[in-house]
Parts: structure tokens; C-alpha cells; sequence
């Protein structure tokens, strides 16, 4: 009697709750139930958080569930059963809010701390781009390390698409792509978001959270890919008709394939500025401003 | 046993009024309980429209990239699908079943602004029209709040965001003069002996409901005041061009939303802790501490706004306060679950519809609340929110809350209004369809979006992996729908032709069983006086007790013992 008393009451929650974990833990479960695999530090921190809030949450629901059926089975009307009629003072609830106290604070703490992580900006690593060392040691509430490179790009949302400028060149004249951010592998990435017209935001799930890239405000966010490869993205305010296209991918190469796309990409404008030019001197009479 | 107050007449009259139409009584009557139902029957009607556009948007998303609806269509659905849910179904629902039962729960004869209450009703009826009359033009497509800068005449130049934002007012500002009846019918208007401690858990959810209103409505009305003048009268306000801020519009629409979304919780909580010990006949398990949790959901719940804005240019510290309040909020809600299951402990649960509702409710809540409090935590919010993860934890608590939530409070409270019992066969059906699709449209959402789809997407793209849980998300809406048509039938089927039962048909214990099914215009014609949060409980346990100690008189002096003749082991009693 006593055994099947806590088999009922002890081992079966138990088992259940186990079971769950393992299901959720699993790394098959991993790849349907959580996020996309990380590629930056501050996706990484996000990984992390998610999966305690999953944990401790599905904790939460077989507990309860748990005991919602046990009351349900155990006490339902049966002929010649009568109510225990009790009730209960506030003392009767220290028990049950210590650990709800507990997961609240363990929660708040730990979720202070992943958001600091995720914050903090890390350092170029040894296979990145040595380029373009601004040194800042603070871009809006983002906190840079001391005396480390990082590749500043300013990215300016419209409706419906990315715009990306890249650092060197005179301010009218900078090198910029729509559509697909690339990037060397390895390096701290500062992304300096504005936007044209409506709110935007930038999100790509592999390289970190979600950021509002808002008309009139300066926004800054970061990342430092850690593989070669393509990552996609698309921005999660609602911004009108075609907001579904407004789809983003950051293309993450070598620091010799960054530089040669660069390259490329001015050579290309060079030449795209000398027509447009050359057409103008063609088109517009001499002496007439154009 | 039960002083009873003397009936005051409330009415004095020289002529019996002539009897007019039955629908102009109804849309004319300032009765509160005649109110309460118009309130029912309206949202009833925009939980249906709300039920058509998850089907519309779930039928677009079934597949990838798929052609069925244009993107305009989808953004139309979309744009009223949250308002028609949130303002136009959950809280008026809410409040109907507040004015209705309410002032019964607390003995009043009436409530303190009656005309006031109607012209609520009245103001928001005519939200919705505004609303789903620019449908017949060109319905808003500024997304599901009408954020600016999209909401501007620069990006959203028609008509229908002015008939979003106009209708969206009336509503609230209905809602508003609502609470400012209910909160003082409620503070000065409760029976001889009705203290604040013995007040039944729904009215309490109904005061503090009233109150969340009157704080976070005029926060409504002042947003959309200001869009206005915005669009139409060349204000700046959220111009960032002229030093406006389009942040300043969502602070405000949050804060209104966000505290919405505790009132649903709220009026859930109240309904469940009063459903529950009726059916399981026992006392609820503490009756102050529910109402405690009560309070601190209400003061917490709006304060975590800004858990809504986790990508927003906030400082730091501002959204770690959010996420304080919000992370808070699971020591009242867990209590409150503590304190429902320790009802149904020892008790004697009647499986009616209406527990098993309320038990559905419990479970929904969790499982949207657990979801809610993961997105809560900041580094998972950057992740989660605005996808397709935060919108099914959201429609969990929604659905949970006022769709289960209820129709359990229907199914309890039906044969007070209409002297007849809600069927239970077909709901109980109804309630599989529901709880199923819901768990699993919830989950498969919750899985997409952590992937990665956005909420308000008119598509998503074969190679991003997401036709699985779209598939299965859509085909479980699906279900969910028709479980809540079906519960929809079932209910306007019972109302005219349901079994006429009587004024208790569940034993409750609450005041507003006092009185006949349906009540009187003045509710009581006597009022018992309330001696703790059980009073008719009171009134049966003096008769029960009246009853047993009753003795036949006796006719004449017993004989002695000693005189009776011993009959062979046979006893006769005098009962």
C-alpha cells in the first residue's frame, strides 16, 4: 500500500517529467523543437537562455498537469463520497511559493546576466579582418572592448529591402549592396541600423536577436560569425503590403574573399559612375547644368 | 436563521409604462442584466468574425509560398483579426458576464450608473461597426496595433486605418465608462454584511478588471487621439522628422495591450475560482489568498510592458525592470494554480461542462503562460518575439482565457440568465476539438517560430523548413475553429430551447443563486445578510440543521421505561 502510495505520488511525476526532458534534450528534439544552430557569440548567449526557459517551462507544465489529472481521477463524484470541506490561511501557501520564488529569481538573475553577455561586444579573433579600427569604446549601450577592430557597416532599412554600407571611401561614395551582407569570417561585426521610411527590423535567427532599425534613431547591434556559409533572415515588423519579401542574408567569407568582393564591388561602381557621367556629358548641352 | 433586509421599492410610477417592441426594450433597457446580455451576444457574434480570420490566415499559410489570398486580403484580415479578438470579443465578453452577475454576486438591486452602462455597450457596438464597416470600402492594412510610422498618411493613406483608429476609440472609451460603473456600483452599492474579504472571486476579478480599465483605456484613447490628430490635423507626434517618436505610440499601445492581457487572465482567474468549488462542493481553498494573486497580476501585469519592446533602442536597465515584472508574475499565477488544484482536492468534482471547461482553462493558461514566460526572459525575447513562437503562446492564454474560460463561465451562469441549462453532450465534444487544436496549433507555432517565421507574413518560403509545422499549425486552427463553432451552436441552441431548470441548478453558494432564474428587474426581493463568502451555504446549513434537530411534538408524557414490554430486539423510532 505504502509502496504504490509513492509510486503514485513521487515516482510516476517523476518518471513523466524525465521523460519529457529527455524528449525535449535530445539532439534529434533539439533540431525540431529549438532554434537554428548559433554562429556568433551573442546567438550562442540566446541558445543558452532558450533552452533553460524550455526546461524549466516544461518543468512547470508536467508539474501542474501532473497534479490537475491526479485531482481529477482521485476526486471525482461518486455515490456515497462526501467533500472534505477545508480552506486555508495565507501560511498555508510559504510552501508553494518558495519554489516559485526560487525559479523567479533564478530566472530574473540568469536572464540579467545572458543579456549582459549577449551585449558585450567580443574582439576580432585571429582569422579576422584587421580593418578599419574604429576605436569606440561605447556605441549606443553597446560596450566595445578596448583598442579592438571592429567593421563598422551601416545598414539602412526600406520598404522592401536591406541597404549595406560598407567602411572606406568618401561618405557619398561608399561601397554598398542590397539584399546580402557580406562580411568576413571572424570579426566583430557593428551594424549601425537605420531606416528610410517605417520601422523596421533586423534579424538574421543564426547571428543574434532581434533589433529595431527605426526612422530619426541610431540603433547598433553586432556579431562575429564563426563559420564560412550564407545566412538568411527576415525582419519581423510589420511594414506594409510586400513586408513578407523583406527578407535579408549575410554572406560570411574569408577576410581574402572580403577584400577582392570589396575591391570588385568599387571597381564596379567606378565604372557604373563614369557612364552615368559620360551619358550625362552626352545628353545634357554644354554649358547647362545638369 | 437569515435577517433579511425589507424590500425598499425602487420604482414609483403614476402609469404602467406601455409595453413596447421587444428589441427596442432590449436595446433601450438600462437594466444591467439586460446590458450584461447584449454585451454576451456581441462578442459571441465578433468571436465567430475573429474564428473566420484564423481561418482565412491559416488556409494562406497551409502551404509555402501559396497564391490563395493576396497580400492586401491577408493584411486586411490580419490588421483586425487582434482587435476583433482582444477588444471586440475577450473583454467585452468579460464584461457582459460582469454586469450580469456581479451586482447579483454582491446583492445589489441594481448598479450605480445604469444609463451609463448602457451607452458603453452602445459605444462599443458602434467601434465594431466602424471597424467592420470599412470592409464594405477599404479596411485598415497598418498591421495589427496601427503602428507609426506605417499608420501615417505617408505609408497608409485610406480610410481604413481612420475607421481602425476611430473604432478602436469608441470601444475603449466604452470599456472605460463601463468600469467607471462597475467600480462604484461595486464600492457603494453591495448587500448589509458584504465586506470586501467575503466578496466571491469573480466580482473581485470584476473590481480589479474595473480597475485595470480605468488605468489602461484613457492610455488607449490618448494614443489613438494623438494618431489622429497625426494624420489629419498635421500633428508630429510620432513624426520622427519633426522630433516626434514612433516609439512613443508603442509604449502607450503596449501598456493598454499588455494590461488587456491581464484582464483576460483576471476575469479567467475569477470565473475558474468560482466555477471550481461549486462543482466540486467544497469551499474554494483560500478565498484571500486567490484574491491577493489577484491584485498582484493586475498591478504587475500592465507594469511589464515593455516586454513587448525587447529590440526597441530602450536602455537597458528600463527593460530589465520590465522583465522584473514579468518573470514576477509567476509567484501569484502559480499560487493561483496551487490554490485551484487544492479545491479539487478531497472535493467531489460533478464533470459538468462547465468544471471541465474551467479545468481546460487551467491547462491552456499554463501552457500560454509558461510560453509567455520564456519569451519574457530578455535574451529569449530578442529570439521569440514577433514570431510565430510569441503569437501562439499569446492565442494560448487568448483562447485558454476567454474562449474556455467562457464557456465555462456560460455553462455555469446560463441557467441564471436564461432559466435554462447550456446542453452538455455536444459541448464536451465541442471542448475535445478545442483543447487539441489549440495545444497543438500552439506548439507547432511555438516551434516555427523559434526557427525563425515571422508573425503577419502573408507566406513563407519553401527552403526555409517551416512547411511541417505550418501544415499541421493550419489543420489544428482548423480543428480548434470548428470546436468553437460548434460550442457557438450549441450555446444559441440552449438559450431558447435548452431544459428549464431552476433558479440553483448547481448548489452554488453565492449570492446571485438567491435569486429566481432569470432575476427580477431589482434583482431581490429580500436580501439575506452575509455572514462569510458562503451565504447561501449559511442559508442550507441552518435549514439541514433545523431539520435534524426537529422533533414531532409529543402528544402526551411518554411512558415510562420500565412499563414497556421488551419486543424482541425490534426498536421503533419516533422519526
Amino acid at each position: 500500500m505504502a509502496t504504490r502510495k509513492i509510486v503514485r505520488r513521487f515516482v510516476l511525476p517523476a518518471c513523466l517529467a524525465a521523460g519529457a526532458l529527455a524528449l525535449l534534450a535530445s539532439p534529434a528534439a533539439a533540431s525540431v523543437f529549438g532554434p537554428r544552430p548559433a554562429h556568433s557569440p551573442n546567438a550562442d548567449d540566446i541558445r543558452t537562455a532558450y533552452w533553460v526557459a524550455i526546461i524549466v517551462g516544461a518543468v512547470l507544465i508536467v508539474a501542474v498537469h501532473a497534479f490537475l489529472i491526479a485531482a481529477l481521477v482521485r476526486f471525482r463524484s461518486r455515490r456515497g463520497r462526501s467533500p472534505q470541506r477545508f480552506t486555508a490561511g495565507a501560511r498555508a501557501f510559504v510552501r508553494p511559493a518558495a519554489p516559485l520564488v526560487a525559479i523567479a529569481v533564478g530566472l530574473f538573475v540568469f536572464a540579467v546576466v545572458m543579456t549582459t553577455r549577449a551585449r558585450d561586444v567580443e574582439a576580432t579573433g585571429p582569422e579576422g579582418l584587421g580593418a578599419d579600427g574604429d576605436l569606440v569604446a561605447q556605441v549606443n549601450g553597446l560596450s566595445i572592448p578596448s583598442g579592438s577592430k571592429v567593421l563598422n557597416i551601416n545598414v539602412i532599412g526600406q520598404r522592401w529591402l536591406w541597404r549595406f554600407e560598407y567602411p572606406g571611401g568618401a561618405p557619398g561614395n561608399r561601397v554598398f549592396s542590397y539584399g546580402e551582407l557580406t562580411v568576413p569570417v571572424d570579426t566583430t561585426v557593428l551594424l549601425h541600423l537605420a531606416s528610410t521610411d517605417v520601422t523596421h527590423r533586423w534579424f538574421i535567427p543564426t547571428l543574434g536577436g532581434q533589433v529595431d532599425a527605426l526612422p530619426g534613431q541610431d540603433v547598433s547591434t553586432w556579431f562575429r560569425a564563426d563559420e564560412v556559409g550564407r545566412y538568411g533572415g527576415q525582419s519581423t515588423a510589420f511594414s506594409g503590403t510586400s513586408y513578407t519579401t523583406m527578407r535579408a542574408w549575410v554572406h560570411v567569407v574569408t577576410p581574402q574573399q572580403y577584400e577582392s568582393f570589396i575591391g570588385a564591388k568599387r571597381e564596379q561602381l567606378t565604372k557604373a559612375q563614369d557612364y552615368v557621367a559620360k551619358k550625362l556629358e552626352e545628353t545634357t548641352p554644354s554649358g547647362a547644368i545638369p | 436563521m437569515t435577517p433579511a433586509a425589507r424590500a425598499r421599492p425602487e420604482l414609483v410610477t403614476e402609469a404602467v409604462p406601455r409595453r413596447r417592441q421587444a428589441w427596442i426594450e432590449r436595446a433601450t433597457s438600462s437594466d444591467h442584466k439586460s446590458v450584461g446580455m447584449l454585451y454576451i451576444g456581441a462578442a459571441l457574434w465578433f468571436a465567430l468574425a475573429a474564428v473566420a480570420a484564423l481561418v482565412v490566415m491559416r488556409v494562406q499559410l497551409i502551404v509555402p509560398e501559396n497564391t490563395t489570398t493576396d497580400p492586401e486580403i491577408f493584411d486586411r484580415t490580419m490588421s483586425s483579426f487582434t482587435v476583433t479578438g482582444v477588444v471586440l470579443f475577450a473583454i467585452p465578453l468579460a464584461l457582459g458576464l460582469f454586469s450580469y452577475i456581479a451586482p447579483l454576486q454582491v446583492g445589489a438591486r441594481g448598479v450605480a450608473f445604469p444609463r451609463l452602462n448602457l451607452l458603453s455597450f452602445w459605444l462599443y457596438v458602434a467601434g465594431g461597426f466602424a471597424i467592420y464597416g470599412s470592409f464594405l470600402w477599404r479596411p485598415s492594412e497598418a498591421g495589427f496595433a496601427t503602428f507609426p510610422s506605417l499608420s501615417e498618411p505617408l505609408y497608409s493613406n485610406t480610410h481604413g486605418v481612420d475607421a481602425w483608429i476611430v473604432g478602436t476609440a469608441l470601444a475603449v472609451l466604452g470599456f472605460v465608462c463601463f468600469a467607471v460603473n462597475l467600480v462604484a456600483t461595486l464600492r457603494t452599492m453591495r448587500a448589509p454584511g458584504m465586506a470586501w474579504r467575503r466578496v466571491p472571486p469573480f466580482t473581485w476579478a470584476a473590481n480589479l478588471g474595473g480597475y485595470l480599465l480605468l488605468v489602461c483605456g484613457p492610455v488607449m484613447l490618448a494614443a489613438l487621439v494623438m494618431l489622429f490628430i497625426d494624420r489629419h490635423y498635421g500633428g508630429v507626434f510620432f513624426d520622427p522628422g519633426y522630433g516626434g517618436a514612433p516609439l512613443l505610440y508603442e509604449h502607450l499601445a503596449w501598456f493598454f495591450l499588455t494590461g488587456a492581457f491581464a484582464f483576460v487572465v483576471i476575469f479567467a482567474a475569477g470565473v475558474i475560482s468560482d466555477v471550481l468549488p461549486a462543482f466540486a462542493r467544497k469551499p474554494l481553498f483560500s478565498h484571500g489568498s486567490t484574491t491577493a494573486c489577484l491584485l498582484a497580476i493586475a498591478i504587475l501585469g500592465p507594469l511589464a510592458w515593455m516586454r513587448n519592446m525587447y529590440s526597441a533602442p530602450i536602455p537597458t536597465a528600463f527593460i530589465v525592470f520590465a522583465m522584473l515584472f514579468a518573470v514576477a508574475l509567476t509567484i501569484p499565477i502559480g499560487l493561483l494554480i496551487y490554490n485551484w488544484i487544492a479545491t479539487l482536492w478531497g472535493g467531489t468534482l460533478r464533470t459538468r461542462a462547465a468544471p471541465l471547461y474551467a479545468v481546460a482553462a487551467i491547462s491552456a493558461l499554463t501552457i500560454g503562460l509558461v510560453g509567455d514566460l520564456a519569451w519574457s526572459l530578455i535574451p529569449v525575447g530578442w529570439q521569440i518575439q514577433d514570431t510565430a513562437a510569441a503569437q501562439g503562446a499569446t492565442i494560448a492564454v487568448i483562447v485558454g482565457a476567454s474562449v474556455l474560460g467562457g464557456f465555462s463561465a456560460l455553462h455555469y451562469w446560463m441557467p441564471k440568465i436564461t432559466g435554462r441549462l447550456v446542453g452538455d453532450g455536444l459541448s464536451k465534444v465541442a471542448l475535445v476539438a478545442i483543447l487539441v487544436g489549440l495545444y497543438v496549433f500552439a506548439l507547432m507555432s511555438f516551434f516555427a517560430g523559434v526557427k525563425g517565421q515571422p508573425v503577419d507574413v502573408y507566406k513563407f518560403y519553401g527552403e526555409q523548413g517551416l512547411d511541417g509545422y505550418n501544415l499541421v499549425a493550419s489543420i489544428a486552427a482548423f480543428v480548434m475553429a470548428g470546436g468553437i463553432v460548434v460550442e457557438l451552436g450549441n450555446l444559441a441552441y440552449s438559450y431558447s430551447r435548452g431544459v428549464v431548470t431552476g433558479h440553483d441548478p448547481w448548489g452554488g453558494s453565492t449570492l446571485e443563486w438567491y435569486a429566481s432564474s432569470p432575476p427580477p428587474v431589482h434583482n431581490f426581493d429580500v436580501v439575506p445578510d452575509v455572514r462569510s463568502v458562503e451565504p447561501l451555504y449559511d442559508i442550507r446549513r441552518a435549514i439541514r440543521d433545523r431539520t435534524q434537530a426537529w422533533r414531532p411534538p409529543a402528544r402526551e408524557p411518554a411512558p415510562a421505561p420500565a412499563e414497556r414490554e421488551p419486543v424482541g430486539g425490534e426498536t421503533t423510532g419516533t422519526r
